[in-house]
């Protein structure tokens, strides 16, 4: 189907080309704290969140272990490159051989996880995540010799050159994790119309049928788990130079339910959803933690878990289904109760075009 | 539904909301010279957050009584101070951070406290791991100050070493100084057992006894850790050796984890005999002694820096100052005195230097108090900006039908290092360090009996 150019494709290109411009000049108008501490970190939660919407759009799986291959990815990296730290290994390899490391090592990692989950569905698939995510947690917590609770710090010092000082020039770090966020955005949106893409959303609305055609379902599943997996190793190296520490606790249980939120709010059918998903949450996690909400008490949990509520029930395909629906007259497009499994085939990325 | 105009007017919303957003975060960071901007990160939830309120009322006490601050709500402090002044800068509390004992969300308060909010100079954090993060951020943050609450693990100081990092309290170990010698030499242990929340401040609580009983002679012949905060522990006691096959247990269970740890025990191998079993600061502080004390009358536990119940005239002093802007908590209380001295440090320091911060810090820096004449007794600096300072093991009493704890004895000067027992150069405390090995502590045979609140010099 050939959508050609719509109004709203327009409108949706010149909204992008905006965004784009404000923030590639962004680090000369911001505050460093809105560099580092709220776009910086939009773009490695979006990357993150971006490899579980990717999974759910098209692959129709709903990841709980996306946390952990992040986290796996940071703590490799962290083990790899440290000298001196006060935990891990500190095995002082080149920077970028860290790096490497550290992406190969999560990616394998996730095409084991991926094989593990991939023939299971549904609420079985979303369990068997969760204990990976849950087991990920936990393997860091107690193995000392990788981490420990008080996990490894001053890896920002053994950080590539191209990544500099991020307390001193906070908008190097900015402009790399800029570029791989919208390297994973292009590159996600390359992926699902190659054949291997085609099948993948095929093997989501039709496994049965797919699977009589000749395709090896479980197989497509697993590199598909695969590749997000690499996503989400990207946004944990980011993350493990953003924060200049890698602890259990960046991947608990609360981490988890935290990208899940992020990618809900955003919108589980579209990617972009990702990172407007994790804008939200992060000025919300800054801006309003302080709010007060009569009888219940305050603070972020509280607030956030209201905007979930309000999500889930007017828009459940998140910001991005609020802004399709605009476009479709007010029209929702599936069934709301369903989430999971009528977002994924009401994406609009869903079909070829 | 009419949605046309909407489909032009969202997108332009979105982009003019998210710029004046990004507009305000912008402006709010603009320095004013005529303030000094002070952060505090103390802890609201886990194992620890009931201490939030106290640590914060320690810290304005300090405010109020050497800078001339008010404080706003004598019973609740984080409703804020008004007026006073360091170096004649009007002091401006930017904000309390709430953490949970990770490093992970202190280093995001603290993130959102110097950077977002823009404080120049942090008080805090409470535990441990959290305070080996802020020593690692500090370090990378060189051109501001961080005053440590009561974080006690080894490392922040002894490995971290951030310039612009000073801890006016002792470490886990050196709170327990004393405990090791009771243990060989009063209540006559030599294998015993360890029992130790699993990260840095268990394993550094853990470190002082283990040092100290081992130079003695002693043996420890099972180390158990367990996860904080945690509230099943029964798989954890069955772990330890049954009373009858150890001489003793060293107990370094912390926060919400003490009393539910202890239980865990008593259904396991029954009540527990108060001469087997020696705590750490945790048995007495943070509301603990009221459900320990009654099963426990007689049994050792380290200090917290402070001397609960002294009746030097040093202490007495302080007490009366301590306890005059928030009355409702206990001065002689580590979550109290260890965050006190800081801050008073502080107004020493900010009117020597005129409240002058410019050039990095600097001057602040060489300002600090190296020696600070605090109410139980002198804390020193060393070289790394760590405390030495006496230290105070303890001991449930029964008084007048009533049961609480007193110090038994008084350990001068007691440095990080247990007279070189620990360096920059020695592992870490951990699940495996330090090892059992016989050594010579300065201290040994030394302690300073104390009756009645009394020093028997």
């Amino acid at each position: 189907m050939t959508k050609g150019w719509t109004a709203k494709r327009i409108v949706e290109r010149c909204v992008g080309v905006v965004v784009l411009v404000f923030v590639a000049i962004g680090p000369a108008a911001l505050t460093d704290y809105w560099v580092s501490s709220i776009l910086t970190q939009t773009f490695l939660l979006g990357i993150a969140a971006a490899s579980l919407i990717f999974l759910s759009a098209y692959g129709g799986m709903i990841s709980l272990a996306q946390t952990a291959i992040f986290g796996i990815a940071g703590f490799a990296l962290a083990n790899l490159v440290t000298t001196d730290a006060t935990g891990g290994q500190n095995l002082g390899w080149n920077p970028w051989l860290g790096v490497a490391g550290a992406i190969v090592i999560a990616t394998a990692i996730a095409l084991v996880f991926g094989a593990l989950a991939s023939r299971s569905l549904g609420i079985y698939f979303l369990m068997i995540t969760l204990a990976l995510g849950v087991i990920g947690f936990y393997f860091f917590l107690q193995v000392d010799k990788l981490s420990g609770r008080a996990g490894i710090p001053t890896i920002r010092a053994h950080a590539p050159s191209i990544v500099g000082d991020t307390s001193a020039a906070p908008e190097r770090l900015y402009y790399v994790a800029l570029v791989l966020a919208f390297a994973v955005y292009v590159v996600i949106r390359y992926v699902v119309r190659t054949p291997f893409g085609i099948a993948l959303q095929g093997i989501r609305d039709e496994p049965v049928r797919m699977a009589s055609l000749g395709y090896n379902v479980p197989v497509h599943r697993m590199l598909a788990f695969g590749l997000a997996g690499f996503f989400a190793s990207l946004g944990g190296v980011l993350y493990a130079w953003w924060n200049d520490l890698m602890d259990p606790a960046a991947i608990d249980l609360n981490a988890i339910v935290s990208l899940l939120v992020v990618a809900v709010i955003g919108g589980l059918g579209r990617i972009e959803g990702a990172w407007l998903g994790a804008f939200a949450f992060i000025l919300i996690n800054n801006y309003v933690r302080d709010i007060e909400v009569p009888v219940l008490g305050g603070s972020f949990p509280t607030v956030i878990g209201f905007i979930f509520l309000a999500i889930v029930l007017v828009s459940p395909d998140g910001l991005m289904g609020l802004w399709d629906r605009v476009w479709s007259g007010g029209r929702r497009r599936g069934d709301p109760p369903e989430v999971a499994v009528d977002v994924q085939r009401s994406a609009p990325e869903a079909s070829p075009s | 539904m009419k949605v046309g105009k909407w489909k032009f007017l969202l997108p332009l919303g979105l982009l003019v909301a998210g710029s004046a957003v990004a507009t305000s975060g912008a402006l709010a960071t603009s320095a004013q010279s005529s303030e000094v901007k002070i952060a505090i990160l103390s802890e609201c939830k886990g194992a620890f957050g009931g201490a939030y309120e106290e640590q914060i009322g320690a810290v304005q006490a300090a405010f109020s009584q050497y800078a001339g601050a008010k404080p706003k709500n004598k019973k609740k402090p984080s409703a804020g101070i008004t007026g006073g002044a360091l170096g004649g800068k009007t002091i401006k509390i930017v904000g309390y951070g709430c953490g949970d004992e990770t490093p992970a969300l202190a280093l995001k308060e603290t993130r959102r406290l110097m950077e977002q909010l823009g404080g120049e100079i942090m008080i805090g954090p409470l535990s441990g791991d959290e305070g080996v993060a802020v020593a690692n951020y500090a370090k990378a943050h060189p051109k501001q100050t961080f005053l440590n609450g009561t974080s006690g693990g080894q490392q922040t100081t002894l490995k971290v070493r951030a310039k612009n990092f000073f801890r006016y309290n002792g470490d886990g170990a050196q709170w327990n100084a004393g405990t090791g010698e009771i243990a060989y030499k009063r209540l006559g242990w030599r294998n015993a057992a360890i029992i130790m929340d699993d990260y840095s401040f268990g394993y550094t609580s853990g470190a002082g006894f283990i040092a100290e009983f081992c130079a003695w002679g002693g043996k420890i012949s099972k180390r158990v850790f367990v996860p904080s905060p945690n509230t099943d522990y029964s798989s954890y006691v069955q772990q330890l050796p049954a009373p009858d096959k150890i001489d003793g247990y060293f107990w370094v269970v912390g926060g919400s984890g003490t009393g539910p740890s202890v239980k865990a025990f008593t259904q396991a191998f029954g009540p527990m005999d108060p001469k087997k079993v020696i705590g750490n600061l945790f048995f007495a502080f943070l509301g603990n002694d009221k459900e320990l004390a009654p099963q426990l009358v007689g049994a050792y536990m380290g200090g917290f820096g402070t001397g609960p119940g002294l009746q030097t005239p040093a202490a007495k002093a302080y007490r009366k100052l301590a306890t005059k802007w928030y009355p409702d908590f206990n001065p002689d209380d580590g979550f109290y005195y260890n965050w006190w001295n800081p801050a008073w440090a502080l107004t020493t320091a900010m009117d020597k230097i005129n409240g002058d911060l410019s050039g990095g810090h600097q001057k602040l820096w060489a300002a600090m108090p190296r020696v600070l004449n605090a109410g139980f007794g002198k804390i020193v600096l060393d070289k790394n900006r760590q405390a030495i300072q006496d230290q105070y093991p303890i001991r449930y009493v029964k008084k007048g039908g009533a049961i609480t704890f007193e110090v038994i004895g008084l350990i001068p000067q007691v440095d990080q290092t247990f007279g070189g027992q620990f360096s920059e150069k020695t592992p870490s405390p951990s699940r495996a360090a330090p090892a059992c090995k016989k050594a010579k502590l300065p201290w040994m045979n030394k302690i300073i009996p104390v009756k009645n609140g009394v020093p028997q010099r």
